[in-house]
């Protein structure tokens, strides 16, 4: 077959992901760093062919070093970052190694258990934890400790002022550690399970305790994937906004100590401020973190690698 | 797919009372979860909210009755028709099928073209679908945003700008799942033996010929993983839903979202916003007694290439 025939028909079979690419995610790219030059305000959208130069990296950097509030959306990035990350890697790990030893039939529940808050709903993993930390003797975090004799009276834990900031830091950390747990859950889990049976047998003939099997054999086999998900999960908390956006629009955490540089992008664009020049200056910065990020990951994946050739071709 | 060696061999590494502990420190571990998830599907059937082990309550079907009629307040006052709830479920299927058409002809073919030819980019592009499926979605909803809002202000005629809202939203959302699906899909092209196309284009069959009536039949569970990501990812959606579709044009989402922003909590009622979750919840609950292990299965093949 020819080159020219061949190449046109890989595009006939690429076309439609081609197209649905191309304007769902190269063209909006360029738009928002389009719009971060502007005065985009409200979608007014005759504003968008006006510039201002970077008078929104401007304001952005004048909010983030003079502004209480944009320092404080800094720090509530980096705990929220750092520790749910800690969370969701040790977190996993621990899954994943408690249910590797354990009987498959009951592994195989808590596996998918772990999984459900990945695959519920947004606005129903919302209302559970609104139920959850509801500021009410009915809540049922207020309830158990109440019941424990460990609080005299309810508590409003994500906005109570006297608690702040840690308590909210806790909710958001906590509410996105258990839709991130799963994540590292799996993939370790499944890189236990490629482990060739006859070492474990030979580790176990020779009289190696469990710990001892996972210390040696388990952890160290799972080094490799434990970076792989800690940049993975790095890039993703960095990005993530829509179960931050749920806890702070419904107020089971305060406003501000819910907001992450990712939910202030979108709160900029979409909230009540409606800022949109100063919200894309922001979002390009978050562009950059995220193409570094994921850049690094492909590297660390070793890509090239552990790409198959593609099979049979003509 | 993944060998299950170990037990069969062996069997587990903790057993005895050793492992009865360990699985004790699990559920402890779980319990926020399980009361969590529980509280909510409990409470649907309650006459209050059962948030602990110590609330006694009765068991009713009136959140789930009062849900359909729209008497979502304490004083049973209508404030959706039935017609308006059964319209909220209808647009949360018309955005969860229309995200699974639009991800299964989008990622089918491409998919098939990444494990089966060689072009130019094929690499370079491969690695920038990855670079996509992490790309920071807030970046790009603003971005689209605006395409959305710019297009339908200045050629959209206003009878016609509902369907294309849903129209909008269905590709935008779909288009996030595009790059897993591939990756996905992908894996199980790889999977399937490349003799049998090769009798098809022997024969003088085309490219089309040799994907549609050999490879596709045999990636029947891969288009079903793919699918049932995609509804769900359709069915879940909040944020697009809330954004692109106009205020009347509800999903199940955007109606709880309603009723527990910031303010409005008054005329909502909690054992009822109970029902309507856990009726939300149902799909989700049911893929997964149904299709457990290939939902674990595909999870932990998105790793590889």
């Amino acid at each position: 077959m020819k080159l020219g025939h061949k190449l046109s028909n890989a595009t006939f079979f690429l076309l439609p992901a081609i197209i649905l690419i191309a304007a769902f995610y190269i063209l909006p790219l360029i738009v928002t760093t389009w719009i971060s030059f502007t005065p985009l305000r409200d979608w007014k959208i005759s504003q968008l062919t006006e510039f201002v130069e970077l008078e929104n990296y401007r304001a952005l950097y004048k909010f983030v070093t003079t502004h209480p509030l944009g320092s404080l959306v800094l720090k509530t990035t980096i705990v929220f970052v750092v520790f749910t990350l800690i969370v969701n890697v040790l977190g996993g790990l621990l899954l994943a190694i408690a249910t590797y030893v354990i009987e498959e039939r009951v592994s195989l529940g808590f596996r998918l258990l772990w999984l459900i808050p990945r695959m519920t709903p947004l606005a129903v993993f919302g209302l559970i934890w609104y139920y959850f930390f509801y500021g009410s003797p009915q809540g049922t975090l207020n309830a158990f400790l109440l019941k424990l004799g460990l609080i005299d009276q309810p508590t409003f834990w994500g906005t109570d002022p006297n608690l702040l900031p840690w308590s909210a830091w806790s909710i958001i950390i906590f509410v996105n550690g258990l839709v991130g747990v799963s994540y590292g859950m799996i993939i370790f889990y499944s890189a236990f399970k490629s482990l060739p049976p006859e070492l474990l047998i030979a580790a176990k003939v020779d009289g190696a305790s469990t710990w001892q099997i996972v210390r040696h054999i388990l952890i160290p086999m799972a080094r490799w994937h434990l970076v792989f998900v800690t940049v993975w999960q790095l890039l993703s908390l960095v990005t993530s906004y829509t179960h931050l956006f749920v806890l702070v629009d419904w107020r089971i955490v305060d406003e501000w100590y819910g907001t992450t540089w990712a939910l202030f992008v979108f709160t900029e664009a979409f909230g009540t401020v409606k800022n949109q020049g100063l919200a894309a200056a922001a979002a390009v910065i978050l562009v950059i973190i995220g193409s570094l990020l994921g850049l690094l990951t492909l590297r660390i994946m070793r890509f090239d690698k552990i790409t198959l050739e593609p099979k049979g071709d003509i | 797919m993944m060998g299950n060696g170990k037990n069969e061999l062996m069997g587990p590494l903790v057993t005895g009372y050793k492992s009865y502990i360990l699985i004790g420190v699990l559920l402890l571990v779980s319990l926020p979860l399980i009361l969590a998830y529980s509280t909510l599907i409990i409470t649907s059937f309650a006459n209050t909210i059962v948030s602990n082990p110590w609330v006694k309550f009765n068991f009713t079907f009136d959140n789930w009755i009062a849900f359909f009629r729209g008497e979502l307040s304490t004083t049973h006052a209508r404030i959706y028709t039935t017609g308006e709830i059964l319209r909220m479920i209808g647009n949360t299927v018309i955005v969860a099928a229309g995200v699974t058409a639009v991800v299964l002809g989008g990622s089918a073919t491409s998919a098939y073209a990444y494990s089966r030819m060689k072009y130019r980019w094929r690499k370079g592009s491969l690695k920038l679908l990855l670079l996509l499926h992490a790309f920071p979605g807030v970046a790009l909803i603003v971005g689209v945003y605006t395409i959305y809002y710019y297009t339908l202000v200045k050629y959209i005629p206003p009878q016609s700008r509902t369907l294309y809202s849903f129209f909008f939203v269905i590709l935008a959302r779909a288009s996030l799942e595009i790059p897993m699906s591939i990756w996905i899909l992908k894996g199980f092209f790889d999977r399937v033996p490349w003799e049998l196309e090769w009798s098809v284009l022997i024969d003088g069959g085309s490219r089309w010929t040799a994907f549609r009536h050999a490879v596709l039949p045999l990636v029947k569970p891969g288009i079903a993983a793919v699918a049932i990501f995609a509804f769900l990812a359709g069915w879940e959606d909040l944020i697009y839903v809330m954004i692109f579709l106009p205020p009347n044009q509800k999903t199940l989402a955007t109606f709880i979202e309603g009723q527990l922003a910031s303010g409005s909590l008054e005329t909502s009622y909690l054992p009822i916003m109970a029902a309507a979750g856990t009726l939300y919840l149902l799909p989700t609950i049911l893929f997964f007694i149904f299709t457990q292990r290939l939902l674990l299965e595909t999870m932990s093949g998105g790793l590889k290439g």
